[in-house]
């Protein structure tokens, strides 16, 4: 099997045409990636600064009454990932910004996208666009003719002849294509590595071999139906139709589909729906800043008898704090309930596109390579979740300095000092663990391999029914 | 070396070889002449392996070329009418892909040697074979089924599109080659060839073989009569 991998690496080394295309193609690979490096180092640049910045602004409040501080709020930023120069996922279309303050759970803002003059269906050139679109192009290309041109050339009776086994035949053919694929990404995970050696760490280390094991399969199974399609049309023509037939579909047509399925299956609230709903919930409970809200009434009626005193101008503390606090709570939970269902219907939305990948191996490579490039939804719902933690906390230290450091209900003029303020720390991002995201990309890594095994069935079939005359 | 009994063979109910009956020895040469359709090629891929007979047996030394055709094949060397190598292959590198195949390694001077013996100059040996001619890429093909060491040739139409130089190097390499001991089956249009290689001459039509006879009992111009009587009748 090696001598038929060698020759047809020959053919591939030897033919200029294909030689010029591969170079062309290379220089493009790397200049998407160095591209897409530098975008990833100004971004952290520009996030590190910004961090900084606002930081800065947060420690030198002098002093401040902390209620103010809760409107005045803070800059939350979504670190830039490493992997984001092979993948960058969901970033360019989600945003990275997020103002965390008192009340209110804002929206992130500034996505890539939102600020792009000119805006292609494709995206930008980076890498994940070349290797999910164009790599298999070149593969299939170079993979619809291997059998059907031995068989036309009657080459193949003469290759059987010689000792060649027809599953051999057509498993090496597969292989040397598929290796031409595997060079290529190796090279751009070679050159990524090179241009990051100093952040490589073991996670990245770990990630990037996931991601190259997605795209490994995926190469085999396109390559491994290409050369099926080979053996089984003694027309070439017919080959290569019916394998740009199956790319588009894969590439085109079935993912949209299954994301237009996926949302009438589980279908989310509109916007207004979702905002009217939550503004009800929301008006059931204390109203922060109204005194006579009836609500707000039972609570005073609580403190007051948990401190046995008659009116609030006697409590030893500031009740305002205490309201607003109770206020943060009940609009937390109306939060953790409307965005919770809005979660499972999200995370009902992924596990059936991620079925798709029965039908369709490239929504399971879609889905691994941003999953472990970290830049998938999961990362993203994951950052969204650690900022309200972080602005749960936050406004709570604050509201808490407002109702027990020392000021007394109704002195909106008191003010908690720098040291205060400099003891909220600030937001730290955790990454999630490895082990969480492979476990949510687990049925995908499952349907690769399964439509890899399906390739390998097919080419033995193939091979055994192949038309030598 | 080649027994061919009673073999029939049909494609969906067209008969292409009738009943066909045929007996090579080790180096002898077979002439097949027959018109296109007449079976010649049909015979050769079930000798090959690659067409099972409906009816009667085929075996090449022996070993049954139908069940058992990747041990029979061990034993033969095949040349189309047209060789297709790999163009962009050497005509030293085609030769020793081909033998590394079959599970054969030689050196780079056996390998030379042996184009040398199939009539390649020695100049081309290093050329690509999308610069050879006809003639050059049949002499690495018989190549290919000499470091084989196969002991049965089959030809189909191998002289066809020859220039008249070419044409004769073959016969030359075949008559050496029976003489060495292979047994050679070799389909043909052309009766003049035929009639100067090949010990025995087999007239196939319709799939039946109408006339088998000896060459030394006719001449070129009473075969050609002959084939053309069995042709209009």
């Amino acid at each position: 099997m090696w001598t038929i991998i060698k020759n047809e690496g020959n053919f591939l080394r030897r033919n200029k045409i294909l030689l010029l295309l591969s170079l062309g193609f290379v220089l493009i690979l790397i200049t998407s990636l160095l591209m897409g490096n530098k975008q990833v180092q100004q971004q952290s640049l520009s996030y590190e600064t910004a961090k900084e910045h606002i930081r800065g602004q947060w420690e030198s409040i002098k002093e401040m009454n902390p209620h103010s501080a809760a409107h005045y709020g803070t800059y939350v930023f979504k670190p830039s990932n490493l992997l984001s120069s092979l993948d960058e996922g969901v970033n360019s279309v989600t945003g990275n910004v997020l103002r965390v303050e008192g009340h209110v759970q804002n929206e992130i803002v500034h996505s890539e996208a939102s600020q792009m003059e000119v805006v292609s269906k494709f995206g930008k050139l980076k890498s994940a666009l070349l290797l999910q679109y164009i790599v298999p192009l070149l593969l299939i290309f170079l993979a619809f003719h291997t059998v059907s041109s031995e068989k036309q050339s009657g080459r193949l009776k003469l290759l059987i002849l010689q000792g060649a086994k027809p599953f051999s035949l057509v498993i090496a053919k597969t292989m040397a294509v598929w290796l031409y694929g595997i060079a290529l990404l190796v090279l751009v995970i070679i050159v990524y590595a090179i241009l990051n050696l100093e952040s490589i760490t073991g996670e990245i280390v770990t990630r990037t071999f996931l991601f190259f094991l997605s795209y490994a399969t995926y190469y085999f199974i396109l390559t491994g139906l290409a050369v099926f399609f080979s053996v089984r049309w003694q027309n070439a023509t017919v080959a290569l139709t019916s394998m740009l037939g199956i790319w588009i579909l894969w590439t085109i047509f079935i993912p949209n589909i299954m994301m237009s399925s996926v949302e009438k299956w589980h279908p989310l609230p509109s916007r207004a729906e979702f905002k009217a709903a939550m503004t009800e919930d929301r008006s059931k409970g204390i109203d922060g800043h109204n005194p006579s809200d009836e609500r707000g009434k039972e609570l005073k009626e609580k403190v007051l008898k948990k401190y046995k005193v008659d009116s609030i101008s006697q409590l030893p503390i500031n009740f305002d704090g205490i309201r607003m606090q109770a206020d943060e709570d009940y609009g937390n939970i109306v939060w953790d309930k409307h965005f919770g269902n809005l979660r499972d219907v999200q995370a009902q939305q992924k596990a059936s596109f991620q079925l798709g990948g029965i039908l369709n191996p490239f929504i399971s490579l879609q889905n691994t390579s941003k999953g472990f490039a970290g830049n998938d939804n999961l990362h993203h719902q994951e950052f969204l979740l650690q900022v309200e933690k972080y602005r749960r906390v936050l406004i709570k230290q604050l509201n808490d300095e407002h109702a027990y450091g020392g000021s007394k209900s109704g002195d909106w003029g008191w003010k908690a000092d720098n040291t205060f303020f400099k003891s909220i720390a600030d937001f730290k991002y955790q990454p999630i663990a490895l082990k969480t995201v492979f476990s949510g990309y687990l049925i995908d890594v499952m349907l690769l391999l399964l439509w890899a095994l399906f390739i390998l069935f097919l080419l033995y079939r193939g091979a055994k029914k192949i038309q030598v005359v | 070396m080649i027994t061919i009994q009673n073999v029939s063979k049909s494609f969906r109910g067209n008969l292409a070889v009738k009943n066909l009956n045929l007996e090579i020895a080790k180096g002898e040469i077979l002439g097949l002449l027959g018109a296109n359709g007449a079976g010649k090629s049909t015979t050769i891929n079930m000798l090959l392996g690659f067409l099972k007979p409906d009816t009667g047996s085929i075996t090449v030394k022996g070993i049954d070329a139908s069940n058992k055709s990747d041990e029979a094949r061990q034993l033969i060397g095949y040349i189309p009418e047209n060789v297709n190598l790999y163009p962009y292959l050497t005509g030293i590198e085609n030769l020793n892909y081909f033998c590394q195949l079959g599970g054969l390694s030689y050196s780079k001077s056996e390998l030379t040697d042996m184009l040398t013996k199939c009539g390649l100059e020695s100049e081309a040996h290093h050329k690509k074979v999308s610069d050879f001619s006809k003639g050059m890429r049949q002499k690495v093909g018989i190549a290919i089924a000499y470091a084989k060491k196969a002991e049965v040739y089959l030809l189909d139409e191998p002289a066809s599109g020859l220039d008249p130089l070419a044409s004769n190097e073959l016969s030359e390499l075949l008559k050496k080659l029976a003489n060495e001991g292979a047994a050679i089956l070799m389909a043909s249009h052309d009766l003049f060839r035929v009639r100067e290689v090949c010990h025995k001459i087999g007239i196939l039509k319709k799939g039946s073989l109408v006339k088998e006879l000896l060459t030394e009992e006719v001449t070129a111009n009473e075969l050609e009569q002959l084939y053309l009587d069995f042709m209009k009748n």
